[in-house]
């Protein structure tokens, strides 16, 4: 099918051949809409996951009744009754008539206006406030109303956020620390000193109120305290959004989880992710190319052999989820319970070692994942030509020699490569986590500044695990779906780029070794 | 090494006993790490012994009871699931896994439904037409498709696709009869195309230039839809289903489940058949082209029986990995332990049950001895299907390997 033929046979080229017509048409389909199927996934978890970072509108929509209300348009659907579409506003202010959300009747609106001064106040309890600015009431009690009032809020809030910071630096670096050592006289005096500061940052915080009219003409007064930032969306230049999206992508990396998983960040479910794939790592690593030498370079090439490398190869076919049964019976009750029975004993009846934690997690992933690691790496012993093994023994080297310094450089790339694999399985796997340790929400991240600062015991938190249980188990499900989205499209992210590396280390490996390649 | 002074036989036997004694640690190292791999498929039997032959006062259970759920069981309780209900005093225990192995082999079944064809037209085409540059480029895409997270799938389906769905099922329906006609029309436009054209649009980059073409049929089956509703299913297709097939129709059921998962499998499956199907010794297709075969003709006639035993472990792989999948099905079946083979209806898995329940059974019980049991028959039903499917890709490379010296 490539051009320079002649324009005879070309122009007999021009009828499909009988033969190749619809089988070779319905498999291009077939890949088509494979293709279709992964780039509509990922589309829509782009779309959906960073949209709702973007500070939409807010419309001020005017029933036909008088009513108002207002709120983010989200989307249209045709009513039950056929005739004329529904549309669901995001709207706030929860804690006045206990809705998040709004299903209005498209027919029944008059009019959509989009106000610049409406102001959407993020709180830390009953998610948002909207409304029209009304006053700002300092700390001293002056009262500010007008445009006067929406600077002295931003200023407010401005200097509210450096304190807060300021207050969760001292009490993650000094408090904390301190706490653990009470009988000590300095430590107790510093922990006395950190405490005053602490409450000094906490009266600086505190007093000042807003008031905002709200679109149904009721008041709503919100402490300046439970504010944790607010916004025009309405008079925003298109660089602001930009700058308001980064902001809130950030903090939705950066932060913890608010109201029940439905709001805030995921940090905490990344560092649980990471620390986690860490440590899995750093113990199927060892032991995956152990076995995997064992396998290629020690064991005699027999019958036997050949069985378990089938059998080992089968094992990374076995489902997660039976790994996971396997760690939560010999792990956590049977180890774990052992250890606590030795060691913890004091605390028991509640288990310290003897119930789901990081590190019965990290070992459970961890033989999931050796198989992994073991056949790439094996893949990576086989692919070194013997004549390489033959001139090390022949010059003089005893076979740790060759190994060390032959074979398992030569090998590196595809151990990388195995363990690469590995940490991309393991980054997405979630059915045994939820057999062997993770938490719907930790409250502390297994590591601190206690000894022995790494707390294997702890549960912690897990991005997959967090769309699982912000997707099905939270209350308001239709308010946690963007964090899910976002969520998942950053876990996608993560797997992406780790299986990207693989597929180039790979792809890296077999130009470069190409030469090698045993026939 | 070169320059170094020659050992003495101090420093020689240093070396050879370090040496035995590295043999000796990676000898125990391996086989350690193989053993404790092995000992997941030991563990789950020794934990499941005591429900059948119970050392205490406790009862055994028989195998009567594992299937309908207790000899005595009345209709209303047989290949019931519900071992932590509480009952009266005269009641069987609910503990038939019936309803779960149904649930979990009508997923995996809905989804090598999905993914089979799916999975083998994508091989054949690739092996066949596709352009060298394109292939390279499609093998690792569809690797990171078999990447994506199943909680990440399950999500998708089961809170995006499922209530789409749910309100789209004529939609659902129109696209589902245009997903073959689609092809078949792009290839007969196709070969009516003035040659220029068709230079610009081979077949060999056909998978990739019908995605829009694909993007625009189901544009245009949403668009028929409700035509189809009104001429074939008297206006409202959810009515038909119910009303005249008697179809329950659940949000999140077995076919959505099917979808979601043959979408997570049909990589697996493409890779081990693309796999086979490339492997066929290029003399046999040499051969019959020569004699006149097309491409297609070739492939159907001599590569595909060719390599068949390939294909045949590609969809065993496929089934070992559907069956136990756990968080799509968790997510998108809606977990209600039936057995009906209305494809409209919510399942329960095996995987997904023992996801849910494992956390709450306290160890030693007889819910936690039936939950491992469940795990032990995932462990062995995928151990032996992967190892069939082993065996036979061993057999057929050995089998190449004498057809055509491995070219």
């Amino acid at each position: 099918m490539r051009g320079g033929v002649t324009k005879t046979a070309a122009s007999r080229r021009l009828r499909l051949p009988r033969g190749e017509g619809a089988g070779a048409w319905l498999c291009a389909g077939s890949v088509a809409l494979s293709l279709l199927a992964l780039l509509a996934l990922l589309v829509l978890l782009t779309v959906r996951g960073l949209g709702h970072f973007w500070p939409s509108p807010v419309a001020l929509v005017t029933l036909e009744d008088g009513r108002q209300l207002a709120g983010e348009g989200v989307r249209e659907v045709p009513l039950a009754d056929g005739d004329g579409l529904e549309r669901l506003y995001r709207t706030g202010n929860r804690d006045l008539d206990g809705e998040r959300w709004a299903w209005v009747r498209v027919s029944a609106i008059e009019a959509v206006g989009y106000p610049a001064d409406l102001v959407v106040v993020e709180r830390r309890r009953w998610g948002r406030a909207i409304g029209h600015l009304v006053a700002v009431q300092g700390a001293g009690g002056e009262r500010l109303e007008g445009e006067a009032a929406w600077t002295a809020l931003e200023a407010r809030l401005a200097e509210l956020g450096t304190l807060r910071d300021a207050r969760d630096r001292l009490r993650e670096e000094v408090i904390l620390p301190l706490a653990g050592r009470r009988d000590d006289e300095a430590a107790a005096r510093e922990l006395e000193a950190a405490h005053a500061r602490l409450r000094e940052l906490q009266a600086a915080m505190a007093g000042g109120r807003l008031e905002l009219a709200t679109a149904d003409g009721g008041t709503l007064t919100v402490p300046l305290a439970q504010a944790l930032g607010a916004y025009r969306p309405n008079a925003m230049s298109p660089l602001d959004r930009l700058a308001a999206w980064g902001e809130g992508v950030w903090r939705f990396l950066s932060e913890g989880p608010r109201a029940a998983n439905t709001a805030g960040g995921v940090w905490p479910a990344i560092f649980g992710t990471v620390l986690m794939v860490m440590l899995m790592s750093l113990l199927v690593t060892p032991f995956g190319v152990l076995a995997a030498i064992y396998l290629n370079e020690v064991a005699h090439q027999g019958r036997l052999t050949r069985l378990v490398r089938i059998a080992v190869r089968n094992l990374a076919g076995v489902p997660s989820i039976v790994y996971g049964v396997f760690g939560l019976g010999v792990f956590v009750y049977g180890i774990g319970g052992r250890l606590d029975s030795w060691f913890f004993e004091a605390a028991l009846p509640s288990p310290t070692f003897g119930t789901g934690g990081l590190l019965w997690a990290s070992l459970t992933l961890a033989l999931l994942t050796l198989p992994v690691v073991i056949v790439a790496t094996e893949e990576g012993l086989a692919r070194i030509p013997d004549q390489q093994r033959e001139g090390a023994l022949a010059l003089g080297a005893t076979r740790l020699e060759m190994l060390s310094r032959v074979v398992l450089p030569m090998a590196a790339p595809a151990m990388l490569t195995g363990v690469i694999l590995a940490v991309a399985r393991a980054a997405g796997e979630v059915a045994p986590l939820m057999l062997v340790g993770v938490a719907k929400l930790a409250p502390q991240v297994p590591v601190d500044g206690d000894f022995p600062f790494l707390h294997l015991e702890r549960k912690f938190m897990h991005l997959g695990y967090h769309i699982f249980d912000a997707a099905f188990h939270g209350g308001d499900v239709q308010a946690a779906m963007p964090l899910v989205y976002a969520t998942a499209l950053l876990l996608v992210l993560v797997i992406l780029v780790l299986n990207l590396t693989a597929i180039f280390l790979r792809h890296h490996l077999s130009t470069r070794h190409g030469a090698l390649t045993r026939r | 090494m070169l320059d170094s002074p020659p050992p003495t036989a101090v420093r020689r036997r240093l070396r050879q006993g370090r040496d035995r004694l590295a043999t000796a640690l990676i000898t125990a190292g391996g086989i350690g790490v193989i053993a404790a791999l092995l000992a997941i498929g030991l563990f789950l039997a020794v934990e499941v012994v005591p429900l059948f032959w119970p050392s205490g006062e406790a009862s055994a259970i028989s195998p009567e009871a594992l299937w309908s759920g207790g000899e005595a069981a009345e209709d209303a309780s047989r290949h019931r699931w519900a071992p932590t209900a509480t009952l009266a005093p005269d009641e069987t225990p609910r503990i038939s896994l019936a309803p779960l192995a149904w649930g979990t082999l009508e997923a995996a079944a809905w989804a090598l439904v999905i993914a089979v064809p799916l999975a083998l037209g994508a091989a054949a085409h690739s092996s066949l037409f596709m352009s060298r540059r394109l292939r390279s480029r499609l093998k690792p895409t569809l690797e990171l498709m078999e990447a994506l997270p199943g909680v990440v799938v399950g999500f998708v389906a089961g809170l995006v696709l499922a209530p789409w769905v749910e309100r789209h099922l004529a939609e659902v329906a129109a696209a589902l009869l245009l997903l073959v006609p689609g092809p078949l029309l792009a290839g007969g436009l196709w070969s009516r195309l003035p040659a220029p054209w068709r230079e610009a649009l081979p077949l060999g980059w056909a998978g990739l230039w019908l995605v829009p073409w694909l993007a625009l049929v189901l544009a245009a089956s949403v668009w028929l839809a409700p035509w189809l509703e009104a001429v074939a299913f008297d206006g409202d297709l959810r009515r038909f289903l119910e009303l005249r097939l008697g179809l329950d129709i659940a949000v999140r059921n077995a076919l959505i489940v099917g979808a979601a998962m043959g979408f997570a499998v049909m990589p697996s499956v493409y890779a081990l058949a693309e796999d086979a199907l490339s492997g066929v010794p290029s003399s046999l297709a040499e051969g019959a082209q020569a004699l006149g075969a097309t491409r297609w003709q070739t492939f159907w006639k001599v590569v595909l029986p060719a390599a068949s035993p390939g294909i045949f472990s590609a969809v065993m792989i496929g089934a070992g990995r559907a069956v136990g999948e756990t968080m799509i099905v968790l997510m998108a079946s809606g977990n209600a332990a039936l057995m009906t083979l209305n494809p409209l209806d919510g399942l329960r898995s095996l995987a997904a049950t023992i996801a849910i329940e494992l956390p709450e059974a306290g160890p030693g019980g007889v819910h936690y001895q039936l939950l491992l049991l469940a795990a032990l028959a995932l462990f062995v039903f995928t151990f032996l299907v992967n190892t069939l499917a082993e065996l036979v890709r061993t057999r057929l490379r050995r089998r190449y390997r004498r057809l055509g010296g491995g070219a």
